[in-house]
C-alpha cells in the first residue's frame, strides 16, 4: 500500500473534488457580497471598560466565541470600581469616543442618563434587523431598568448585574429556643436582635461601616429620605423628622451589634454571620445568601434567607444593579450593540448560571427558569424568587433607590456617615448631629457646585 | 589658564553633572506640586466637565477652608495626634536606649527585634493593630475577658479611638528616636559619667546632668522628623477608624483622601493639601533654622 506521502501534492483526489464542487455550488447559490455580511463587523477592535467583577471574569471566557463569530476583536479594560468610575466619568463627560461600551454604573446611571452622554439603545433593541425577537428587552427586571431611563421611558443601559437587600438569620435554632419568629416589622426586628444578643455567645444583628450604603431602607422604612425628590430635586433631607427617626432606630439596632460593629469591613460582617456569632445580616444577597451556599459556613442548617422587615410607612429593601450601555460618541455604535446582545444573551446568561453559579443575572426567564431555581433553592428556600421580588419592586409605584442614582450622593453619604457614628456613640443627639449634617451636606453640595 | 577661567569651568562642569538630576527631581517633586497648586485654584470635580480649567475665582477653595469645620477639626485632630505621638515616640525612645545601650551580645540582638516595627511596611503594621483592637479576635480583649475585664472597642470609641492610632504609632515609630538616641549615646566619652562618679553624683544627677544634654539636640532633630512623619498616619486611620467614630479620628490627610476619592472634590482637596503642605514646609524650615543655629553656636 502507498504512503499518503508518497503521493504526488498535486493529485486530484475523489474527497478534493467534491469539497470544490461543494464550495462552487455555495458560491453560485450566495453571492459574495452576502457572504461578507454574516460577519459585517468583522476587522472592528472594541474597546470597553468596567470596573472588575466576577461576571466579566467569566465574560472573558466566552469573548474568544464572540470574537469568532463576529470576525471582531473585544479590548475589554477593567480596573478599580472607584477608578473605573473616575476614568468613565471624564471620559463621557468629555465627549470622548475612547470606549464602544462601558459599565453604567449605578451610582452614576442618572447623571449619565440625563446628561445624554449614553447613546438611546431602544434605537438598537427596537430594530428587527438590528436585534432579533428572541433578545426580548422586556425580559430584563424592570426593577432592575429602573436607573437606565429616562423621564421619556428611552433605553440607555441594560443590566448585567442585581443586588437586593435580603435579611440572613443564622441562628433559627436559638430563636425558635426562645419563641422568636422571623421579624417582619422594625418592631419586631428590634425586638428579636436585643433578646438575641447575648444568648450563647451569639450578637443580636451585625453591620459594616458603610453606614451611609445600610442606613437609608430604615430612614425610607419611617417615611424619610436622604434627597427631598431626587432624582429632580436634591436638597438634603437629612434632618426631616422621619430621618432622624430612622438614624435613632438604626443606632439603638446596633446596640444589639458585635463590640467594634462601627469598624467593621463587610467581610467582616459575613465571616460574623456565617459561624454563627452574628444572628441577623441585612445586606445585599450576594453577601448574605452564603450563609447557605458557601462552604465557609458553620450555620447551613440553622439559617434563612427572607425579605428585610418592612417598616412603619414603607417597605423598601435596596436593591440596585449594573448596566452595559454605549457612549453617545461611540466610534463603532452597531458593532458595540452586537457585543451588548451577545454577553445579555438569554445564551449566556444562563451558561453564566449552569456554569458558573452566578445567580445574579436580571432576565427574568432565566432566574425563574427550573435549572435556575434548582441550583438556587437551598433548604426549601428559593433564593431566585426572593431575589427577584426585591429586584423588581423600585419599578412598582416610587423608584425609592432613586437617591443611590445621583452624582451628589457620594458627598451627602460621606456626611451622613459621621453624623450616624456621632449618633451611634453618643457624641450628639440624633436631632443636633442631623441639623448640623443638613447644613454640612448643604454647604459641600454648594462648594461642588451643584445649584440647589 | 586663569584662575577665574578655573572657576568658571568647574561651575560649568557641576551645572552639567547636577542637570540630569535636577531635571527628574523637577520631573518627580516640583511638577506634581506645581500641579497641585494650579488644581487648588480651580473647582475641579471629576463629575463637572470644564471645571478643571475654570479659574473664575482662583482663591474660592482657600476661602472656604475657614469656615469648613471639618478641615479645622481634622487640624485639631492633627495637632492631637501628632504632640502625643512625638512626645511618646521621643520618650518611650529615649528610655528604650538608656536601656540597651549596654555592650553585650543579647542586648546587641534585642536591640534588631526593636527595630522591626520601623521597617515593616505600613500597611502590615496597619493589620497587625487591627486584629490586636478587633474585639472578637482581639488577644487583649480575650485577655481581659479572662480577667473579668469588660473592654471598649479601642478603635470604635470616642474615648479610645484616638489614643487607639497614638499607641500603634508609637509602636511603629518608637524604633526610630530608639536608634538616634542609641547612636548619640554611644559618642559620650564615658570620662564625664567616670568624673560625675568620683564627685559623688547618683545616677539620675548623671542622667540630668551629663547625659542629657549630650542628647537633648538628637531629640529635639529626632522630634521633629517625627513631627514631620507624623501627618502621614494615613494607613492606621485608613484601616483602623476611617476616621471615626464620627471624624474623632479624621486628621487632614485622610480628609483630603475623601474628598478627593470618594466625593470627587479634586480642586477643594488640592487645597486642603497645599496647606497641609505649606505647614509642614513650615516646620522643616524650623528644622534647618534649628540646625543651623546649632552649627552656629558650636
Amino acid at each position: 500500500m502507498k504512503n499518503q506521502a508518497d503521493q504526488p501534492a498535486r493529485a486530484i483526489t475523489r474527497r478534493k473534488l467534491l469539497k470544490a464542487s461543494a464550495a462552487g455550488a455555495a458560491l453560485a447559490a450566495f453571492p459574495a457580497p452576502l457572504i461578507a455580511q454574516t460577519k459585517p463587523f468583522a476587522g472592528v477592535t472594541l474597546h470597553g471598560a468596567s470596573f472588575q467583577h466576577r461576571f466579566f471574569t467569566l465574560l472573558q471566557k466566552y469573548i474568544p466565541e464572540f470574537e469568532e463569530r463576529s470576525g471582531m476583536k473585544v479590548d475589554l479594560q477593567l480596573s478599580a470600581f472607584p477608578v473605573y468610575n473616575q476614568q468613565a466619568n471624564l471620559e463621557l463627560s468629555s465627549g470622548g469616543s475612547a470606549y464602544d461600551f462601558v459599565n453604567v454604573t449605578f451610582i452614576l446611571a442618572a447623571r449619565w442618563v440625563a446628561a445624554g452622554l449614553l447613546a438611546n439603545l431602544d434605537e438598537f433593541a427596537s430594530d428587527p434587523n438590528l436585534t432579533a425577537a428572541e433578545w426580548n428587552p422586556k425580559d430584563f427586571v424592570e426593577g432592575a431598568q429602573v436607573p437606565y431611563r429616562d423621564a421619556k421611558g428611552g433605553t440607555y443601559g441594560y443590566s448585567w448585574e442585581g443586588g437586593a437587600m435580603v435579611m440572613g438569620l443564622s441562628r433559627m435554632d436559638l430563636m425558635e429556643k426562645k419563641g422568636l419568629k422571623i421579624p417582619k416589622t422594625f418592631a419586631e426586628l428590634q425586638q428579636v436582635c436585643a433578646e438575641i444578643n447575648g444568648s450563647d455567645g451569639v450578637n443580636g444583628i451585625v453591620s459594616f461601616q458603610l453606614h451611609h450604603w445600610n442606613l437609608p431602607p430604615y430612614v425610607q422604612g419611617f417615611g424619610g429620605n436622604i434627597f427631598k425628590n431626587p432624582p429632580g430635586d436634591i436638597m438634603p433631607a437629612l434632618n426631616r423628622p422621619e430621618t432622624i427617626q430612622g438614624i435613632e432606630y438604626y443606632a439603638n439596632l446596633l446596640k444589639s451589634a458585635p463590640k467594634g460593629v462601627l469598624t467593621y469591613t463587610e467581610d467582616q460582617a459575613r465571616q460574623s454571620l456565617l459561624t454563627g456569632r452574628s444572628n441577623i445580616f441585612i445586606h445585599s444577597s450576594a453577601w448574605v445568601t452564603p450563609i447557605l451556599l458557601s462552604d465557609e459556613s458553620k450555620v447551613k442548617d440553622t439559617s434563612r434567607v427572607v425579605r428585610m422587615p418592612a417598616g412603619p410607612v414603607h417597605d423598601y429593601p435596596a436593591s440596585n444593579s449594573q448596566g452595559l450601555g454605549i457612549p453617545k460618541n461611540a466610534k463603532n455604535k452597531k458593532a458595540a450593540w452586537e457585543f451588548i446582545k451577545w454577553a445579555l444573551s438569554p445564551d449566556i446568561s444562563m451558561r453564566l448560571v449552569k456554569e458558573h453559579g452566578h445567580s445574579s443575572v436580571c432576565r427574568r426567564s432565566i432566574i425563574t427558569s427550573d435549572v435556575y431555581r434548582k441550583l438556587n433553592t437551598v433548604n426549601g428556600q428559593d433564593l431566585g424568587a426572593l431575589y427577584l421580588e426585591v429586584l423588581e419592586l423600585p419599578a412598582r409605584g416610587e423608584n425609592y433607590m432613586a437617591y443611590r442614582t445621583v452624582k451628589e450622593f457620594p458627598i451627602v453619604g460621606d456626611v451622613l456617615n459621621k453624623a450616624f457614628e456621632q449618633v451611634a456613640t453618643g457624641q450628639l443627639p440624633a436631632k443636633d448631629a442631623m441639623n448640623a449634617a443638613q447644613d454640612q451636606a448643604i454647604a459641600a453640595l454648594r462648594r461642588a457646585g451643584t445649584q440647589l | 589658564m586663569s584662575q577665574g577661567g578655573i572657576d568658571g569651568e568647574r561651575r560649568r562642569f557641576i551645572a552639567f553633572a547636577l542637570t540630569p538630576s535636577l531635571i527628574v527631581l523637577f520631573a518627580v517633586a516640583v511638577l506634581p506640586a506645581i500641579y497641585l497648586v494650579v488644581t487648588s485654584l480651580t473647582p475641579f470635580q471629576l463629575t463637572t466637565p470644564g471645571s478643571a480649567t475654570d479659574f473664575s475665582a482662583p482663591l474660592r477653595n482657600y476661602g472656604l477652608l475657614p469656615g469648613d469645620p471639618r478641615f479645622v477639626n481634622s487640624l485639631l485632630v492633627q495637632a492631637k495626634l501628632s504632640f502625643w505621638g512625638v512626645l511618646f515616640q521621643v520618650l518611650l525612645g529615649m528610655l528604650l536606649a538608656l536601656l540597651l545601650n549596654v555592650q553585650s551580645r543579647f542586648v546587641e540582638f534585642a536591640r534588631t527585634f526593636f527595630l522591626i516595627p520601623m521597617v515593616l511596611p505600613p500597611i502590615v503594621v496597619a493589620v497587625i493593630w487591627k486584629l490586636i483592637y478587633t474585639p472578637d479576635i482581639s488577644p487583649l480583649n480575650y485577655s481581659a475577658q479572662l480577667l473579668n475585664f469588660t473592654m471598649p472597642a479601642l478603635t470604635s470609641s470616642v474615648d479610645f479611638a484616638l489614643t487607639a492610632i497614638i499607641i500603634a504609632d508609637t509602636w511603629e515609630w518608637l524604633p526610630f528616636t530608639f536608634l538616634m538616641v542609641l547612636a548619640a549615646l554611644q559618642t559620650i566619652p564615658e570620662e564625664y559619667s567616670e568624673a560625675a562618679l568620683v564627685d559623688g553624683a547618683n545616677k539620675l544627677q548623671i542622667f540630668w546632668y551629663v547625659t542629657l544634654p549630650f542628647i537633648t539636640p538628637i531629640l529635639v532633630i529626632s522630634g521633629m522628623f517625627r513631627l514631620i512623619d507624623s501627618v502621614k498616619a494615613f494607613p492606621l486611620i485608613f484601616l483602623l477608624t476611617g476616621g471615626g467614630p464620627g471624624t474623632v479620628t479624621e486628621v487632614t490627610n485622610y480628609y483630603a483622601y475623601l474628598l478627593a476619592f470618594d466625593t470627587n472634590e479634586i480642586g477643594y482637596s488640592s487645597a486642603v493639601t497645599v496647606v497641609m503642605l505649606l505647614l509642614v514646609a513650615g516646620v522643616s524650615l524650623g528644622l534647618v533654622w534649628m540646625g543651623r543655629r546649632r552649627e552656629a553656636m558650636a
